[in-house]
């Protein structure tokens, strides 16, 4: 047999394929939403969508390696709180180091559950999410941590809100967050080990690669991407408590996985990650704009990520020889 | 060449007449013929790729033919998924078994077919244990039928596959690589079932690398080569080095033959070695420039001798020296971080990553190396030199650098992986197993290569299963049983009788010692 060159436009697909489907429904916005290009509309959505992006970056490594982080939503709600409190208490610096830290600790808390007490990841960040959450709950009994009035002109309090060049800040710190996630994917020893492991973990073993050093990075990755997340999500909306962003991490996981990051592990696409969550996002501002009920897009955005799975598993069968009758058949 | 009369009296049960199979891009089978006698063994063999597990799954009832014709006792054979080639009598064991871990082995004998109590419509456990226990009977062998699929051997699963054959009572019994897994004593007690099954009337078509069995056991051999039919004849009328040139189309040294090399100073040193109940009080010498063979028995400790090396398995007694330094790798990576390189025996699940393209998969075990001087990332231009090196030196057929490994043939798969145990700088080389599921050509070029490291200097240990290889590459051959070393051959004491007693009969025989006397 000679060996099977894949089919250029299946890898092409891989990468591009939501991108292209974004890209579609953009074009067709003129039509079926009108004012949706307007340049504030743009900018709206651009500057929602930068907390489920900026986590989306570290979900994507934590799903290539074959794992799930499903705390995040806990993480990002602890983390505002004590943003927040910390901002009260010492001012900007403060809040920024207090942000990246309590992320980090979350993720290494996860990272230590899973590899010191051999707890799945599914499990173990199951239950911190409910830890992460509980906690911030206790910190916030006495009603929401909120952003002083005083200080609601302060360059902090503004970062969520400011345009640069046109482009909301949130959006380019996501864009940044997504560069930096690149780089560390595709140019460093530690990402390219992430993907060796998240492909065959036994395989990666023998390749010298620490099974702990891999959860630990990526864990702590997660948690710091939940950090800067969320101090782009207070200097928005000013106030966190235990409830802050219920369901974030079905959002984010939605994300990646309609990126075309495989579940297995082994793979991971941030351009994909990327353009799914503006995929998601331009799809309800389509819908909002349309009058449709919150409950009916919640059931279209769950629609579309089963039709992208179903077509995604087709075509990795497809990618075997077989015909389409049996590409369609269930597994026997 | 050209067709064979049918002996008189021979009515072929099952023909295979101008088959074809097409593949998008790919024709994997070209007007293909074959046939299968009632009470035959016939053994198909040809190299990886040439098309004999597309012409199995085309009798299992996997793929369907794109032209040509199938006819099971004269009647048109077009079986549309496998349960339909099996109600026909046609049983494929594939290399990988379908069997169910968790259950019991006469469970699986049984599997969809449960005989059920008229009343509870609960199974009759009663009942498939003793037509298990009847069937193995029948095979020669001992397998108690309620114990659990996943905890037996290899040999004993392949063996609970062929009395699934039997429960449907297959007439055609069709065998993909029995053998690959399988250590010299279970290799023997696999031939002896299946001349009982040809015995009982029963048709057996025996795919094989091993020339040796085919002869040892087929009654006619089919080759094939590029999808196409090249050969099919009496085993009488052809002999190895025949068939090894009909499988090629080129003339192959068919045994390697090994240069005479010098031997320099230890390499490494393991004195006293125990690891838990696997390995016990073991002492071993590897010299740079000479080869050294383990074999046993599969489950001997072998591997797990390997893996000790290699620092994936904690060691509890003993030392280890390695070019005279104390030895005490903590993880794989340390081991690497020494120049060691490791080649596991399970390609597919210890070996490839099967997401990353060859490239990066040969360069994994070295990525320190391909960093950029002052950025510390990874340099795509020194990935590329490095994959560039290997691939000349190891002769890897494939569409460029970014293919992934899992689209390359099997012999190119493990160039690709003996490539990244070479790359942490090859000073020790411990290859399980180097010439698994492997074809003859790619093999003759790994033994060519380990000669050729060798030659430079390298310490290379070896386990393999296949006793050819161990015997005709290895320099000296340490024999395991039971964890421990029971055998040490050295020159002419090096052969197939001493390394099987060793193994086998609980008798050690250690060259050194016939040499004193």
């Amino acid at each position: 047999m000679t060996t099977r060159t894949q089919i250029p436009l299946g890898r092409l697909w891989d990468t591009w394929g939501v991108t292209a489907l974004l890209v579609l429904l953009v074009l067709c916005t003129p039509v079926i939403a009108p004012g949706f290009l307007e340049i504030e509309n743009l900018q709206s959505v651009l500057r929602e969508s930068a907390y489920v992006g900026i986590v989306a970056v570290g979900m994507t490594f934590a799903i290539a390696s074959g794992a799930f982080d499903l705390s995040v939503g806990g993480q990002l709600a602890l983390t505002s709180v004590v943003t927040l409190m910390a901002f009260n208490g010492g001012g900007t610096a403060a809040a920024v180091a207090a942000a990246i830290t309590t992320g980090l600790l979350c993720g290494l808390v996860n990272a230590g559950l899973i590899t010191q007490l051999r707890v799945p990841p599914f499990v173990a960040t199951l239950g911190s999410l409910f830890v992460f959450r509980g906690i911030a709950y206790l910190l916030t009994q006495d009603g929401p941590r909120t952003l002083p009035y005083e200080q609601v002109d302060s360059p902090f309090a503004k970062l969520g809100s400011l345009n640069f060049a046109g482009l909301p800040v949130p959006f380019l710190i996501m864009a940044g967050v997504f560069a930096a996630g690149w780089v560390l994917m595709h140019r460093t020893a530690i990402g390219r080990r992430t993907l060796a492991y998240g492909s065959s973990p036994s395989a990666a073993r023998f390749c010298g690669i620490s099974d702990t050093r891999i959860r630990l990075f990526v864990f702590a990755l997660v948690g710091v991407t939940v950090g800067i997340a969320a101090l782009t999500y207070i200097t928005r909306v000013w106030t966190a408590d235990g409830s802050a962003q219920d369901g974030f991490e079905l959002k984010v996981i939605a994300a990646v996985v309609l990126g075309g990051t495989a579940l297995k592990g082994g793979k991971g696409t941030l351009i994909g990650t990327f353009s799914a969550v503006f995929l998601v996002s331009v799809l309800n501002e389509v819908l909002v704009s349309r009058g449709v009920e919150s409950a009916y897009q919640r059931i279209v955005l769950g629609c579309v990520l089963i039709v992208a799975l179903t077509i995604d598993g087709l075509r990795t069968r497809f990618a075997g020889p077989g015909s389409f009758r049996r590409a369609l058949r269930p597994t026997s | 060449m050209g067709s064979d009369p049918p002996l008189r009296g021979d009515q072929a049960l099952l023909e295979v007449d101008d088959l074809t199979v097409e593949f998008p891009g790919i024709r994997a089978l070209d007007s293909v013929r074959f046939d299968i006698r009632p009470a035959e063994v016939h053994a198909l063999v040809g190299e990886n790729g040439a098309g004999k597990s597309t012409l199995l799954k085309v009798l299992g009832g996997v793929h369907r033919p794109s032209s040509g014709e199938v006819r099971l006792a004269g009647a048109r054979y077009r079986p549309r998924r496998p349960a339909d080639a099996l109600a026909a009598g046609i049983a494929v064991i594939y290399q990988e078994f379908n069997l169910y871990p968790d259950l019991t082995v006469a469970e699986n004998v049984f599997s969809g077919r449960e005989p059920h109590s008229a009343i509870s419509r609960g199974i009759r456990y009663a009942e498939i244990n003793r037509r298990t226990s009847d069937l193995f009977t029948v095979l020669g062998v001992d397998i108690d039928p309620t114990a659990a699929v996943g905890g037996l051997t290899v040999s004993e699963q392949q063996l609970v596959e062929i009395c699934k054959a039997l429960s449907v009572d297959g007439r055609i019994i069709v065998m993909d690589e029995p053998t690959a897994a399988l250590s010299a004593d279970e290799v023997t007690q696999l031939l002896g079932v299946v001349r009982r099954l040809r015995d009982e009337g029963r048709s057996v078509v025996y795919v094989s690398h091993r020339l040796d069995e085919v002869f040892a056991l087929a009654d006619r051999v089919t080759v094939l080569r590029d999808g196409r039919h090249i050969r099919t004849c009496d085993i009488a009328d052809t002999d190895p080095d025949g068939l090894v040139r009909d499988m090629v189309g080129r003339d192959v040294e068919s045994v390697f033959h090994r240069d005479q090399m010098s031997e320099g100073k230890v390499v490494l040193e393991l004195a006293g070695v125990s690891a838990g109940r696997r390995l016990r009080d073991i002492d071993l010498t590897v010299r740079a420039g000479e080869v050294v063979g383990i074999g046993g028995i599969a489950g001997a400790g072998q591997p797990e001798l390997s893996q000790l090396i290699f620092g994936a398995l904690a060691i509890d007694f003993g030392t280890m020296s390695l070019n005279g330094e104390p030895f005490k790798p903590r993880n794989p990576g340390d081991a690497m971080a020494r120049g060691i390189g490791f080649l596991h025996e399970d390609r597919k699940a210890a070996g490839n990553l099967p997401d990353l393209s060859i490239r990066q998969n040969l360069t994994i075990s070295v990525l320190d190396k391909v960093r950029g001087a002052f950025t510390r990332l990874l340099a795509p231009a020194k990935e590329s030199d490095v994959y560039a090196g290997y691939h000349r030196r190891l002769n890897v057929k494939a569409t460029g650098p970014d293919q992934l490994i899992g689209q390359l043939s099997g012999g190119n798969q493990q160039k690709v992986l003996l490539g990244r145990a070479l790359a942490p700088g090859g000073k020790l080389l411990l290859l399980n197993e180097p010439t698994r599921g492997v074809d003859i050509g790619a093999k003759a070029e790994i033994h060519r290569l380990i000669n050729l490291l060798t030659a430079d200097g390298a310490a290379v240990l070896m386990v393999s299963s296949d006793l050819p290889e161990l015997l005709g590459v290895s320099d000296r051959v340490y024999v395991m049983a039971g964890g421990e070393i029971v055998g040490h051959l050295t020159g002419d004491d090096r052969t197939e009788e001493n390394v099987v007693a060793c193994a086998t009969t609980g008798r050690r025989v250690f060259s050194e010692e016939l040499t004193k006397r």
